[in-house]
């Protein structure tokens, strides 16, 4: 197994002193090649999943190891894209996109041939020179992911890093990512509150519960990428996952104390599936 | 056409301005505008002038420089460890709130009438300002930056040289540009306190003793324009405007 999680909770201090379990007892297993999605309420802590394997928080309890090696820190075998593209507004696209291998001491042609690959890789070739501020949102994630695969990590966390963009430049990134993954056979982690692009994308979906954040679901999809989005199949699946996600996001409205918004006929369109029965 | 434009938009009010100024001096017994700007046009190509003109900006770049390496130094000490600003945060923020030409008292105590209490002055009048500039600039580095650089491998020095150092420069070069405007002030308290230096400041009390009003007037011109220059040649466009295009800040 290329990342592991064993039993793993992380509770924060919030600010009234009271203490959180963002995650609890969470136990997860990735295979090399894999690319799995992580769905789940906001607040279920899908993001510090990430920031556990990503080295950047460190476990309540539990064990985080990859390639059965603990997680004691950030490393560059686990890259990291966020939602915002998180550029470095002083470095144009290139220097962005070779900043790693800077950090890394690499070879001027190292880095040459490196930057060129996932410049390219993601069809920004021609605006190596620009600065981040001249670019599109979709065009600073192209640059955000080739900036993260350019170190050749063995898993790529992404978090939510299409939630920003709109409807047309998310999809087309999806295309992308898939294309990407097709051509790298990264292992790839992706969270997202997106159930359509969750079975866009993933290999493996996951389902997280909110406070405390568990692993609730699992569903597997085998469908070849890229996947048609009027595909029955993944229909279905969607709206297994929305249906079993209402009860999460019902939970999280009644501890916010807004269970007035959830009526129990609000969703006709989940009651009955609209494509005939089982998988 | 831009000629015509930044004509119209600096030389014209500047005319008018001087030329308003010229008829006043024809009705009423004020200094003439055309006169002072001969003199200053004269004191430029004075090398008694330029000398003085000199001593004092030679002043001002090493009281200018001890300020860049001291400001940004204690600065990055501030920014970076919460004991050190937990202690020396008020004070560095009290040396700021502090008039540089306050200074000069204490200065003169220690140095006596030398050039040293002027760069006394430039120094403590100016540092407080890059201080808190850089030490806020470090502070207020975004911290998805400094997630997404661990995440690609910088920690510790490389990670303050890549990432926190260049993120907080905007702030450390406005601290630099107000610092430059506090240490022409102290400068000039400075040198007209001291009064012994050869320098700017002597000029001015000695053709004021004088009650030579038109060449006191055009060596405070000549101050203004100075400090304008440094401010708008060397702040805003060779650095504000190379950061500005790179950052797409306004």
């Amino acid at each position: 197994m290329l990342v592991q999680l064993e039993n793993v909770t992380k509770r924060f201090t919030q600010n009234n002193g009271d203490e959180m379990d963002v995650l609890k007892n969470i136990s997860l297993e990735i295979a090399e090649g894999e690319f799995i999605c992580v769905v789940g309420p906001s607040g279920c802590g899908k993001s510090t999943l990430l920031y556990l394997i990503a080295g950047l928080e460190k476990p309540t309890s539990g064990r985080v190891r990859v390639e059965g090696v603990p997680v004691a820190g950030p490393g560059t075998d686990r890259v990291m894209v966020f939602q915002e593209a998180a550029l470095f507004p002083w470095l144009n696209v290139r220097q962005n996109v070779e900043f790693g291998l800077k950090i890394a001491g690499s070879t001027p042609e190292e880095k040459q041939r490196r930057v060129e690959k996932y410049l390219k890789m993601v069809h920004l070739g021609r605006f190596a020179g620009a600065h981040p501020h001249q670019l599109s949102g979709g065009m600073k994630q192209r640059v955000a992911i080739a900036r993260a695969l350019v170190m050749d990590p063995k898993i790529l966390l992404m978090d939510e890093p299409f939630a920003a963009l709109d409807a047309q430049t998310r999809r087309l990134l999806q295309d992308e990512l898939v294309g990407i993954w097709k051509q790298t056979r990264k292992t790839i982690l992706f969270v997202t509150h997106n159930v359509r692009e969750a079975t866009a994308l993933g290999d493996k979906v996951l389902e997280m519960s909110a406070r405390p954040g568990r692993i609730k679901k699992g569903y597997a999809i085998h469908l070849p990428k890229p996947r048609r989005e009027a595909d029955p199949h993944l229909i279905v699946i969607q709206q297994r996952i929305l249906l079993s996600l209402q009860e999460e996001i019902a939970k999280v409205a009644k501890d916010e104390d807004m269970d007035y918004l959830i009526k129990e006929e609000a969703s006709p369109l989940f009651d009955k599936p609209a494509v005939g029965g089982a998988l | 056409m831009k000629a015509v434009r930044w004509a119209k938009e600096h030389l014209l009010p500047w005319g008018l301005f001087l030329a308003g100024w010229e008829i006043l001096s024809r009705l009423f017994p004020i200094p003439s505008s055309v006169r002072i700007l001969g003199l200053v046009w004269a004191n430029m190509t004075d090398p008694g002038f330029i000398s003085a003109l000199a001593s004092s900006l030679g002043r001002m770049a090493v009281g200018f420089a001890a300020v860049i390496l001291l400001g940004i130094g204690l600065g990055i000490l501030l920014g970076r460890y919460r004991a050190l600003d937990n202690i020396f945060g008020t004070l560095a923020s009290a040396l700021n709130a502090m008039p540089g030409a306050a200074w000069v008292p204490l200065a003169i105590f220690l140095f006596g009438l030398n050039q040293k209490a002027v760069i006394f002055t430039i120094v403590l009048g100016a540092t407080g300002i890059v201080m808190l500039n850089t030490s806020f600039g470090i502070k207020d580095v975004p911290p998805l930056l400094v997630r997404a650089a661990r995440t690609m491998g910088a920690e510790g020095p490389k990670l303050f040289w890549h990432v926190i150092l260049p993120a907080a420069t905007p702030r450390i070069i406005d601290g630099l540009r107000l610092a430059w405007a506090f240490g022409w002030r102290a400068l000039m308290a400075g040198e007209l306190l001291v009064g012994s230096v050869r320098g700017m400041g002597q000029l001015l009390s000695v053709v004021a003793k004088e009650g030579n009003i038109e060449q006191l007037l055009a060596y405070m011109g000549i101050l203004a324009l100075v400090g304008m220059t440094v401010d708008g040649i060397i702040f805003n466009r060779l650095i504000g405007d190379r950061l500005r295009a790179r950052w797409g800040t306004a």
